[in-house]
């Protein structure tokens, strides 16, 4: 963290709930979603496999090419001749996928072929005159099905359905066990979830014959990686492949994975005159456009009778359906949170990938760590209740106090600050817990089922992009970093360039807070460009929205290059005024000399000498206002299997939630719900606000309502908001919220992560309720989501959920 | 082939169109009125909200054609003139949104809200809100622009009440 008083010439934005006018476009239906944009296109649609597995046969397009209207038609064989195939991140054996299934299908859903067509509904038209022969072959769906002996393989080549196996320890395992009281052993199962962006993926191509180039518009969430994906997979230089991302209707992780269908339109874009577009349909999108990865863990516990926890011993199998890019990596990101807010000394990992003929799964807002924190913070739960220790005790003899920080985890995280202890008595307080505990007797005489459960859980930001690949050898890609532009106009006023993409965040409003206070001005004098260009962005290898980064390396880029144009502006200033630098300041869009009274000039003044006036430049001054400037993570550490860090920043907070259950329709209700945060430094308070509720409307949206159902042939059978229930605002809490306020001492503005926390400490706060206010029943939860028919179920026989 | 004849935002659009056309699809791509959007297809999330006849549709439920001689308004024609309506100026003022996609059906039903209850509690909102999904804000912050909305609109209508010459120059 710098000093802030060096970063910043007047305090007067950051750190307040600024309006986010740089987002005005939003609210009066002027924001340009790639759809929207005015250009003139012929249309796109994809033919999905009907099979989870199957053989495919010939793929006949002869029919719908002869349909008028249609132009041009690719089938996966002709992907597979002129495109390598998919590349993988995480798994260790060989597994060839194409953008287009060849040879075999792998889900319902996947891509098999794909028409462009004068209009989208003649495009649809044309799918159903292809003909298509699939051989079925045996499904394979469940975790379970695909570790069989004798099931099927997905991937023939890699000779087993496990891609990813590895096992990392941690500090002196044996020895916790060793020396424990007792062991406790459980196993969880989580299912497949998703956080849904509202706007689906869309995608515009168009191709240039003269320059053998690509242009191509798209709502890619990490286009540094896209790109470079795409580039290398069809084989052409990075200068013939332009990507503009404009507008994006939220992401949350799920745009991450679209990148494999602007290579599917860059080939098509390749068959035809003037751009072509495809916008992804809602079923399509729950079909085939990537879930988190449903898993099975199993956890055990190393216990004192105290109920300080020695070691933990941890085994993540998930099922990563079938995309291969991105399989394997949930189990590693899970080790950011791996123990949680407690000092637990040792750790053992277990980490299997799974193909099934599930969907594709991708990096679902939080990644791994609402499971990790919802079996860890179910655990402590049922650690206290068989020790007979009450939940908050439990957690405060465990906690890492704020006195050990930084504090290293044994694997190698660091968290960096924070008060864990005081974060659960302020949410307890909020929550009114005592008071609850007290009534709760009194209302099950009443035959009502309240109970109350906590979470206490860290969010982690800023992904340091080597560690999936410690299981696979070298890294492509480490640590985290960030570039950005930031000029001077003619006319005086800023503008700014960065490297990433917005999903909905209000990047603009907060780089215009930061900068407006750098710069001593109003954020309304800011320009701020969120629209990524690859031709002009600075972008890297890391640029994306994910991963909380934003406030980090993104931020870190736009300070570093507003302090080089800032030093600059300031030479230009002490030159003219006939002083020195440090004896200048800023006020309201002027460089005044503080020695010299009077003597003042404005931004203005000083953009006319560098853009015009250029002879009145210092001698050794080169003309012009515009600095480049990227800026890396410095706490990211090199990949290795004994001290690494996943992520760089550590928010924590803890949620309380009190929920009544109604034994005989299953639903749970909300009493109150409770979040207590910490996340450093808020830049814009309105932001974070919307950010930690509505990240934890997520959470609880898996945790009661949401779920991808399959049936034992491979069909999902939830494909539209009608049966893949979301949250609406009917029947949420009004959440109460109090935040507190420790540093981060390697970000440059002591931020650290916004935007995942609620989806991960939420999921175990309404579990652990639920389990509470059934207690009577002996109900315990052991999977997600908590739906009506399994509440009944267990309450009247089953006794778990 | 079929002719419509549609009024939006008081602005009247003439088109010959196919009988299976969306009236969402036939707003975006005819009418180039794109802050209308499209978020689920099955008439769930509301993105694609307008008011027909000053009432809330999805026009993701209904045919271009059936939507002949009708009067619509859309997000855009929301404020006409005047740069904001107060809808939308507590949108900002509340953070009641982030990005931005479900924004303009969830302000389209809030017009529709408040033109039935002037001061709606907590519990009407969320419940007038049914037809819309948000999955960025977990809707409290949209609740509080409804809420700031409705009073704005209150202490606007009590304040047209004054008598002439009350309000102090």
């Amino acid at each position: 963290m710098m000093k802030l008083d060096e970063i910043f010439a007047t305090r007067k934005w950051v750190g307040n709930p600024v309006r986010r006018d740089h987002d005005i476009r939003f609210v009066k239906g002027e924001g340009e979603y790639v759809d929207d944009l005015p250009i003139e296109c012929t249309h796109v649609a994809i033919l999905r496999s009907i099979h989870a597995h199957a053989r495919l046969g010939k793929v006949d397009t002869s029919k719908a090419e002869a349909m008028p209207g249609v132009l041009a038609v690719l089938t996966g064989e002709e992907v597979a001749r002129v495109c390598k195939p998919v590349p993988p991140r995480a798994i260790t054996k060989p597994a060839t996928q194409y953008v287009l299934a060849s040879g075999k299908v792998r889900y319902v859903g996947e891509p098999v072929a794909a028409v462009v067509a004068e209009s989208r509904y003649v495009a649809e038209d044309a799918l159903e005159q292809i003909e298509v022969e699939y051989e079925p072959l045996r499904p394979v769906v469940e975790i379970q099905d695909a570790l069989k002996e004798d099931s099927p393989l997905i991937f023939e080549e890699a000779g087993s359905n496990i891609l990813m196996q590895d096992t990392l320890q941690h500090g002196d395992v044996a020895k916790a066990f060793r020396e424990a009281d007792l062991t406790i052993r459980e196993s969880f199962k989580m299912h497949r979830y998703s956080s849904t962006p509202l706007e689906n993926w869309v995608i515009i191509a168009k191709y240039d014959k003269p320059s053998d180039s690509y242009t191509v518009w798209a709502n890619d969430q990490q286009h540094g990686r896209s790109i470079v994906n795409i580039c290398n997979m069809m084989g052409i230089p990075n200068s013939r492949f332009r990507l503009i991302v404009p507008d994006a209707g939220g992401g949350f992780g799920i745009k991450l994975a679209l990148w494999p269908y602007i290579v599917i339109l860059c080939l098509l874009a390749k068959k035809v005159d003037g751009p072509i577009k495809w916008v992804q349909t809602r079923r399509e999108h729950l079909l085939a456009g990537t879930h988190a990865p449903d898993c099975e863990v199993e956890v055990e516990f190393a216990l004192k009778k105290d109920g300080k926890i020695l070691g933990l011993k941890f085994k993540d199998i998930d099922n990563d359906g079938s995309f291969i890019h991105t399989a394997g990596i949930y189990g590693m990101i899970k080790f950011a949170t791996l123990v949680g807010a407690y000092g637990i000394p040792a750790t053992e990992a277990e980490m299997l990938s799974v193909v099934t003929n599930k969907g594709p799964t991708v990096q679902n807002r939080g990644v791994g760590k609402p499971t990790m924190i919802f079996v860890l913070e179910r655990m402590v739960d049922i650690a206290a209740k068989q020790l007979g220790i009450n939940p908050v005790e439990i957690r405060m003899r465990n906690f890492v106090q704020p006195q050990q920080m930084p504090y290293t985890t044994p694997s190698g995280e660091i968290y960096e600050s924070g008060d864990y202890p005081e974060c659960l008595r302020r949410a307890l307080n909020l929550m009114g817990y005592e008071d609850y505990k007290r009534k709760q007797e009194e209302w099950r005489k009443q035959g009502r089922y309240v109970g109350v459960g906590m979470s206490a859980s860290i969010e982690p930001g800023t992904s340091n992009l080597g560690y999936y690949y410690t299981a696979r050898g070298t890294p492509e890609y480490m640590g985290n970093a960030e570039g950005a532009i930031v000029g001077i106009d003619y006319d005086g006023n800023p503008n700014v360039m960065i490297g990433s993409v917005d999903e909905g965040q209000g990047h603009a409003t907060t780089i215009a807070q930061v900068v407006a206070d750098m710069l001593a001005i109003h954020p309304d004098l800011v320009t701020v460009h969120t629209r990524l260009d690859s031709l002009v962005s600075p972008f890297l290898g890391h640029s994306g929205c994910y991963s909380n980064r934003f406030n980090d390396v993104d931020l870190g880029a736009v300070i570093m290059a507003t302090k080089k144009i800032r030093d600059k502006m300031l030479r230009i200033a002490a030159h003219a005024l006939q002083t020195e630098p440090g004896d200048l300041k800023l006020k309201d869009g002027t460089i005044y000399s503080v020695s010299g009274r009077g003597k003042t000039i404005p931004f203005k003044e000083i953009a006319a000498l560098a853009y015009k006036k250029v002879l009145l430049l210092p001698a050794d001054e080169e003309p012009g206002l515009k600095e480049i400037a990227y800026y890396k993570s410095a706490m990211a550490k090199l990949p290795s299997k004994t001290d690494f860090n996943v992520q760089i920043t550590h928010s924590n907070s803890v949620h309380v939630a009190a929920v009544e259950v109604d034994t005989e329709t299953g639903l749970v209700k909300f009493l109150k719900y409770v979040i207590v945060h910490d996340c450093g430094n808020q830049l814009n308070p309105g932001i974070v606000e919307g950010m930690v509720i509505g990240s934890t409307v997520h959470g609880i949206g898996a945790v009661l309502l949401e779920e991808f159902v399959y049936n034992e042939d491979g069909q999902l059978v939830t494909t539209s908001f009608m049966d893949y229930m979301k949250p609406v605002a009917a029947g949420l809490p009004h959440f109460e919220s109090g935040h507190m306020v420790s540093p981060c001492p390697y970000t440059l503005l002591g931020t650290k992560s916004v935007g995942e926390g609620g989806a991960i400490g939420s999921l175990a706060a309404v579990a652990n309720a639920v389990e509470d206010a059934l207690s009577p029943f002996g109900v315990r939860v052991k999977s997600l989501p908590i739906t009506p028919e399994k509440v009944v179920r267990a309450v009247k026989d089953t006794k778990v959920i | 082939m079929y002719p419509v004849r549609i009024t939006i935002n008081g602005k009247e659009f003439a088109h010959e169109v196919e009988a299976r056309l969306l009236l969402v699809h036939y707003i975006r791509e005819k009418a180039r009125l794109t802050g209308t959007h499209v978020g689920c297809d099955t008439g769930n999330c509301g993105a694609c909200t307008i008011l027909y006849h000053g009432k809330p549709i999805k026009s993701c439920l209904m045919l271009a054609v059936q939507a002949d001689g009708a009067e619509l308004t859309t997000i855009e024609g929301l404020a006409g003139q005047k740069g904001l309506h107060p809808i939308q100026e507590s949108f900002l003022d509340k953070f009641g949104f982030q990005c931005g996609y479900c924004t303009p059906g969830m302000i389209l039903s809030t017009k529709a809200l408040l033109e039935k209850s002037r001061d709606p509690s907590e519990e009407e909102i969320r419940e007038a809100l049914e037809g819309n999904l948000c999955m960025c804000t977990g809707y409290q912050q949209i609740i509080d622009a409804i809420r700031d909305a409705a009073v704005k609109a209150a202490r606007d209508a009590a304040a047209e009440k004054q008598p002439v010459g009350a309000s102090a120059k």
